[in-house]
């Protein structure tokens, strides 16, 4: 009865609502001045719609979380492959450097040794070694273009190497200390005793021609004595390991060399003052 | 049924409010979803109806925002009866005249916005105009939008759900 007189006065529902919006508006405004922001109705109002704006902000937030999970996710993946890229770099960039470094020591090492020579010197990088088999020799990138000859003495901060026994122009061919053919006129550092260090099938040094009563002890240095007319005096050959009376007039010495030639990459050859071959062929 | 779909469409413009509050802060100084439903539904052409919507829309849109309590529930129930009264006596239909009527229907609201708000704090918004323009441009295409999405959804014209059967 009442909706259907209120449906047929429409304009006179329309004039008392906005009265009543105008008066709740008022009423409103006034509490809003003396600090009282929400009114009854409209606490009322809020609490009946709260579900939505609390489920939107739940989904909101959810998709938030995704998304920004999403972003971290994309940043981390990206950063983690330019890192793995630059530890790459890096590591390359590393191996480079400690080689550089660990070239820079030992030309340092070669260039301070070379000063203690009064002959002239010239660097050369092993590009092949033989030590295992009979003949052991190595192979330098230097040859006769750069001034090697034939007797040159080859050897490493640690000690003797050998000498050039073949050159072509850009590589030179060196019999090892160690080779069985070779001989190095030799002394003992502590007693002065002069003797032949001659190479041997099993890697160590025999020093020949040492008298039984001569004064030769375990861990003597031996050095190049300069009397072959080959090797400069004073240069390191290596260290006795074993000496015993032998049956003869003379002692039996092995020495353990100085250069460890399966580890050696640089050499200086030494362009010793050679003899000339008549004097060498004279006999009186 | 029409009060259901109402108050679905009630709950929609509240859930825009609140993504909106959430993500653009302010938006709603240039875009009314309130606005588009109540007019959505004047365009039935009930007066009691659209007088009923305009002051739950608006009081809902008042209690979700800064504004006096009321100010939205009058502004809105102005626009719903003119639509309502304008729609009884004029047959509009389709995408374009619901557009009409959204700008229509905002440019009414905030000129009843602005005349109240200077009555009650004795102080006029400012920018009103362009406000105004702003939010009657943003409100219409978006309004239209939402109906030509109604129109292939419903695959009937929107306003006849809306509308009220006729009494023999």
């Amino acid at each position: 009865m009442m909706q259907v007189a209120v449906e047929r006065r429409p304009t006179l529902l329309f004039l008392i609502v906005l009265a009543v919006l105008f008066l709740l508006m008022s009423t409103s405004q006034r509490t809003r001045v003396v600090g009282e922001t929400r009114t009854l109705f409209e606490r009322t109002v809020m609490t009946l719609f709260s579900p939505v704006p609390k489920a939107v902000n739940q989904v909101g937030q959810g998709g938030l979380d995704i998304y920004h999970g999403y972003l971290d996710m994309r940043r981390a993946v990206s950063e983690n492959v330019q890192l793995r890229r630059r530890l790459a770099e890096l590591t390359q960039e590393n191996l480079i450097l400690r080689r550089s470094n660990s070239d820079l020591a030992r030309m340092r090492s070669l260039l301070s040794y070379s000063e203690e020579f009064t002959i002239p010197t010239l660097l050369a990088e092993i590009v092949m070694v033989d030590t295992s088999g009979r003949f052991k020799s190595a192979i330098l990138d230097r040859g006769s273009d750069h001034g090697v000859e034939i007797n040159d003495v080859v050897v490493h901060p640690s000690g003797l190497v050998g000498r050039v026994i073949l050159t072509t122009k850009d590589l030179s061919k060196i019999q090892l200390v160690i080779d069985r053919g070779a001989s190095v006129g030799s002394l003992v550092e502590r007693s002065r005793r002069q003797g032949v260090v001659i190479g041997s099938d099993r890697g160590l040094l025999s020093m020949e021609y040492v008298p039984n009563m001569s004064d030769v002890v375990v861990g003597d240095l031996i050095l190049t004595a300069g009397i072959d007319g080959v090797f400069p005096k004073g240069v390191p050959i290596g260290k006795v390991v074993q000496t015993e009376e032998g049956a003869d007039l003379f002692k039996n010495v092995m020495v353990q060399p100085s250069v460890d030639f399966r580890s050696v990459e640089e050499v200086l050859i030494l362009h010793t003052r050679k003899i000339p071959a008549e004097v060498a062929r004279y006999q009186p | 049924m029409r009060w259901l779909r109402f108050l679905v469409g009630l709950l929609i413009a509240l859930t825009i409010h609140s993504l909106l509050d959430g993500f653009f802060p302010n938006a709603l100084a240039f875009f009314s979803p309130y606005v588009i439903l109540v007019a959505y539904y004047a365009m039935g052409g009930n007066l009691f109806g659209a007088i009923v919507a305009g002051v739950i829309a608006g009081l809902v849109e008042d209690a979700f925002s800064n504004a006096i309590f009321g100010l939205h529930a009058f502004s809105l129930t102005v626009v719903g009866y003119l639509v309502a009264y304008v729609t009884s006596r004029l047959v509009l239909r389709g995408t374009l005249a619901f557009g009409l009527a959204l700008a229509g229907s905002v440019i009414v609201s905030e000129i009843v916005i602005y005349i109240l708000v200077t009555i009650l704090t004795s102080r006029p918004i400012e920018m009103f105009e362009e406000g105004m323009l702003i939010k009657t441009l943003i409100t219409s295409l978006f309004g239209m939008l939402i109906y030509q999405l109604l129109v292939l959804f419903l695959h009937e014209e929107p306003l006849d759900a809306v509308r009220r059967p006729a009494t023999r």
